[in-house]
């Protein structure tokens, strides 16, 4: 069973490795850039929403953080792009421990609307404090991710190919973080207090530090998803705080399927693509419309998420 | 001390509005225990069936109002028998989904039906405005802030005195009790989702005119409304309706007095505090947040 | 296994589904269009893409260019910088525009830059007017607006017989607002006035009370407004409700005054505001011919006459890019962008050629467009008594 898995997991990361090969289009290798950032970004949610049960409307708030915080440092400071990006995963893991601290007890519909305030917030300083962020001018810009070892010719990687790897090898490295925490200790209080707080606390399993820890992982993923997304569009302004944001996040994870591993990465792919493929075949007028009328009707019919679904099918073939 | 009094002023006409907005959402996030996205859309519908009507049929600006109320309210028993009933026992996750998706279709809905091009509202009111003193305010503003009162005390002995109400009640407390003793489940499902819609719609009829029509103008609505149910505690109707007046008023004084540019950050750093000192709302009893 | 079979040959069949070609557009020039579409300023964009397509269908009317038709591509940027980016993606990589007009707001311009350095295709910038859109040394940027700078110069002219002694300022929070507040508050600054409050508004907030109540306490003489259509109607009759007397202003000619009249009514009346066409005096522009033309076209359409002081943006964007297909002889990018120095056209707004801006070596294109004031007198338009001509 277990190798099955691991060939499966194998054979998928091989399509995906090739793929600058044989998607032609660079419009479309852009499409599954971005994809792969959303993948990262969904994951990080999945953490927080599939496995502690608890949900956060201000995720956009994290990826802004994360972009904005390698943004300024690359183009004020001029430090490496790399520094940059562990900026983006630190500065917001920060943040998401502060979440999480002031918290302490809340849960459900609250700890919901003490999100969406933190990112309402976090979204209104991006565009009125001009001195740090320049405010709605955003931050045009941003210098690509290049590799530069000593000796050689510094490699840039601004080409779509050369960022398609780098995004994948995130994706990868966020997969396989998101798994081996699952498995692992933290994992199972998490999923403990899922179930069942009151039961997790009877045994001694703290909920307010397990749910801290999953905000300051959580957030520093969302963190790199920015990172990743300054260097590649290599321009931040504040609408990367647009609740459109967190909310496409949100589908991507319960469309995906929650509490899966898989689920994020499928929901992130599918609702990336969905929107371009509308705007393909259906006039601008259109596309906005029938997305919201194939979430509703996805949902529907696979209320779980379209991986358990996929996943039950089979069990019963 | 002019100015303080204008922006007190402003701040209990716009809170009133916040209000209108609250109770309905409370109803239906608080006692539904569905996150109802589409709330702002419910309010665009009223706008804009309430223009429809004022245009189109040349119906009396009065009469337009309870049309576009019943019209909401009907929209929205559509809309739960169509997609939350089917739904009743999937996680709250998928029903907040499937609100946004009904969220996004409305919306680009409203897009297509009317142009992107914003709309006013011709109403019968003069635009001269009624001088208190040292203060102003418009005509048609004293009439929204007074049919808002009628709307949410209203509401409010509807849920507290009649049948009905208790049945709404009865079933948000204790669901297999209240079957027992004989109400239908699935009817007070369709009736709350419907009234919490209708409230919405009253809110977009009667702020239609104040302001402008446009596709997107349920999503600040929207936001506003989620801030007063947690300020007011969910499910409290009392909290919101006294909970909207707070916010409004707090955010005028702060776009008076702080900054115009961090107005929406005043209603934020509101909830932020409230939630860390006292979660379950002002008026709420204590209750279990976590 | 057979489930990651499965799951590739999903995702592959949605790639190549979206991959599918328009063959039948090799007989035509494509041109590019991103504007908003939807979102708060869905209305602007969607003027400008109404004028835009009046352009196209005049250009084909008189044979096209180089023997072929032109295709208007459109693409919505839903008002959102980085769906911007992503329009302009698409119609550089997969319709292959050698051109593209768009993209209405300053920070959704300043997103679709890099794209156009990226891949070497060039722009006409119709209505942005953020300073850094031609200052940030993007030699594929041809701006036919007006920046805000530009405008203040516009209205300097005025300035005795307006006699401003102090103005407060209310504009909408992006960089347009912003940037528009800078610039003519150093215009007043250097002709001897002051400038009071600074108040700004969310682009879609609805409620301007407290701003306008802050003015209301101040000493100013004039306030000046600059944001869209919408918000503008809103703080007049925000601003009539609580009797406030100034004179009013409104700057970076999207302020529509037909719509003012019909929406805010009396609320609008004796207010000023800097426009870039005239369409209640079309007779009164560079090429008054070409202006009546447009206008009547328009009006034929069943286009609302509101429109037309933006809608003749997306006219002069159509008409300036193929021009430069035209001096190109080939719809080829580079070519294109070449020929875009030697364009020299009219347009509805006046005289389009374009000069250098910005940091030597990699200058984008600015040209000086037409600017001009009017006035809201008993419920109608009028040039001001200052500025009125014979």
């Amino acid at each position: 069973m277990r190798r099955a898995a691991a060939a499966r997991g194998a054979l998928v990361l091989a399509v995906a490795a090739s793929a600058p090969f044989w998607v032609w289009n660079p419009y479309h290798l852009h499409t599954l850039i971005m994809a792969g950032i959303f993948a990262v970004l969904a994951l990080s949610l999945n953490l927080l929403l599939g496995y502690t049960g608890q949900l956060s409307l201000g995720h956009a708030a994290f990826f802004g953080i994360g972009a904005y915080a390698s943004a300024l440092l690359t183009v004020k400071l001029e430090w490496s792009a790399w520094i940059g990006l562990l900026a983006a995963v630190l500065i917001p893991a920060l943040a998401g421990w502060g979440i999480g601290r002031l918290a302490l007890k809340l849960r459900g519909a609250y700890f919901v609307l003490l999100t969406i305030s933190f990112a309402g917030v976090v979204s209104l300083v991006s565009v009125n404090w001009m001195d740090l962020t320049n405010g709605p001018l955003g931050i045009p810009g941003v210098p690509a991710l290049a590799v530069a070892l000593p000796g050689l010719p510094e490699l840039s990687l601004r080409s779509k190919a050369a960022f398609f790897y780098v995004v994948l090898v995130a994706v990868v490295a966020a997969y396989t973080l998101c798994r081996r925490l699952i498995a692992s200790r933290i994992g199972r209080a998490l999923v403990a207090l899922r179930e069942n707080e009151t039961l997790a606390q009877s045994v001694g399993i703290d909920g307010t530090h397990y749910l801290v820890v999953a905000a300051v992982i959580s957030a520093g993923m969302a963190g790199a998803a920015g990172g990743l997304y300054a260097h590649y569009t290599r321009f931040v302004s504040p609408e990367v705080f647009l609740f459109t944001y967190t909310v496409t996040m949100v589908i991507m994870v319960v469309a995906g399927g929650k509490g899966t591993l898989s689920g994020p990465v499928v929901g992130a792919v599918i609702f990336t693509v969905l929107p371009e493929t509308l705007r393909e075949f259906t006039s601008w007028q259109w596309q906005m419309l029938l997305y919201g009328v194939l979430l509703i009707a996805t949902l529907f019919f696979m209320p779980r998420g379209i991986v358990p679904a996929v996943r039950d099918r089979w069990r019963r073939a | 001390m002019d100015q303080l009094l204008q922006h007190l002023l402003n701040g209990l006409l716009l809170g009133s509005t916040y209000s209108l907005l609250g109770i309905g959402l409370t109803l239906v996030f608080g006692l539904m225990n569905v996150v109802n996205f589409a709330h702002g859309e419910f309010y665009t519908l009223g706008a804009y069936a309430a223009f429809a009507v004022l245009v189109g049929l040349s119906v009396n600006f009065f009469l337009a109002i309870p049309l576009a109320i019943a019209g909401g309210a009907l929209a929205g028993a559509l809309c739960e028998w169509l997609l939350l009933r089917p739904l009743r026992g999937a996680s709250i996750d998928t029903t907040m989904l499937v609100m946004i998706g009904l969220w996004i279709a409305l919306q680009n809905g409203e897009l297509l039906a009317w142009g992107g091009v914003a709309k006013s509202v011709p109403t019968p009111f003069s635009t001269t405005p009624l001088a208190l003193g040292p203060v102003s305010v418009s005509t048609l503003r004293v009439f929204v802030f007074v049919t808002s009162i009628f709307l949410i005390v209203g509401a409010h002995l509807l849920l507290a005195r009649t049948r009905l109400g208790r049945a709404m009640r009865a079933t948000f407390q204790d669901r297999e009790t209240a079957a027992l003793m004989g109400v239908s489940i699935e009817r007070i499902h369709t009736v709350t989702f419907a009234l919490g819609a209708g409230l919405a719609a009253a809110a977009g009829a009667l702020l239609g005119p104040v302001f402008l029509l446009y596709p997107s103008m349920g999503d600040l609505a929207s936001q506003k409304a989620f801030s007063v149910v947690i300020l007011g505690g969910l499910g409290n109707f009392v909290g919101a309706a006294i909970g909207g007046v707070l916010l409004g008023v707090a955010e005028e004084l702060g776009a008076g007095y702080v900054s115009s540019g961090y107005r929406d950050a005043v209603g934020f750093v509101i909830i932020v505090a409230m939630l860390l000192v006292r979660p379950s709302g002002f008026f709420a009893r204590a209750e279990r947040v976590g | 296994m057979r489930r990651a079979a499965v799951g590739v040959a999903v995702v592959m069949a949605m790639l190549l589904g979206a991959l599918a070609p328009a063959t039948w557009a090799q007989e035509t020039v494509k041109v590019g269009l991103i504007q908003p579409l939807s979102g708060p300023v869905a209305a602007s964009g969607n003027y400008v893409r109404m004028g835009a397509e009046i352009g196209r269908d005049w250009i084909n009317g008189r044979g096209g260019v180089l023997g072929r038709q032109v295709q208007l591509l459109i693409e919505d940027n839903k008002s959102d910088p980085k769906e911007a980016a992503t329009a302009a993606e698409k119609l550089i990589v997969r319709d292959k525009v050698p051109v593209i007009v768009g993209a209405w707001g300053s920070s959704m311009t300043l997103a679709a830059m890099p794209k156009l350095e990226e891949y070497g295709v060039p722009m006409v910038v119709e209505t942005s007017s953020a300073a850094t859109v031609t200052k940030r040394g993007n030699p594929w940027v041809f701006r036919i607006s007006p920046p805000s700078e530009m405008e203040a110069v516009g209205l300097e002219k005025y300035l005795k017989d307006l006699g401003i002694k102090q103005a407060d300022f209310l504009a909408v929070n992006t960089d347009w607002g912003r940037g528009s507040v800078t610039a003519f508050g150093d215009l007043l600054k250097k002709s001897g006035a002051t400038v009071g409050a600074v108040e700004f508004m969310e682009q879609a907030a609805t409620d301007m009370n407290a701003q306008i109540t802050k003015v209301k306490a101040g000493s100013a003489d004039t306030l000046f407004l600059t944001t869209s259509v919408e918000q503008i109607t809103l703080v007049l009759k925000q601003a009539q409700e609580q009797r406030l007397v100034r004179k009013v202003i409104t700057t970076g000619g999207s302020s529509s005054p037909s719509q003012l009249i019909k929406q805010a009514g009396a609320a609008a009346e004796g207010t000023l505001h800097i426009l870039f066409f005239l369409p209640w005096f079309p007779e009164a522009m560079p090429d008054g011919k070409l202006a009546k033309a447009f206008v009547d076209e328009w009006n034929k359409r069943g286009h609302p006459f509101e429109g037309l002081t933006e809608g003749f943006r997306g006219h002069d964007g159509v008409l300036t890019a193929v021009e430069a297909i035209r001096l190109a002889g080939k719809a080829e990018p580079k070519a294109v962008r070449d020929a875009m120095w030697q364009v020299s056209v009219m347009g509805v707004n006046g005289p389009i050629k374009f000069e250098k801006d910005g940091p030597a070596g990699k200058e984008s294109g600015q040209s000086k467009p037409s600017i001009f004031i009017v006035q809201i007198k008993d419920g109608k338009i009028a040039l001001p008594s200052f500025a009125a001509k014979k």
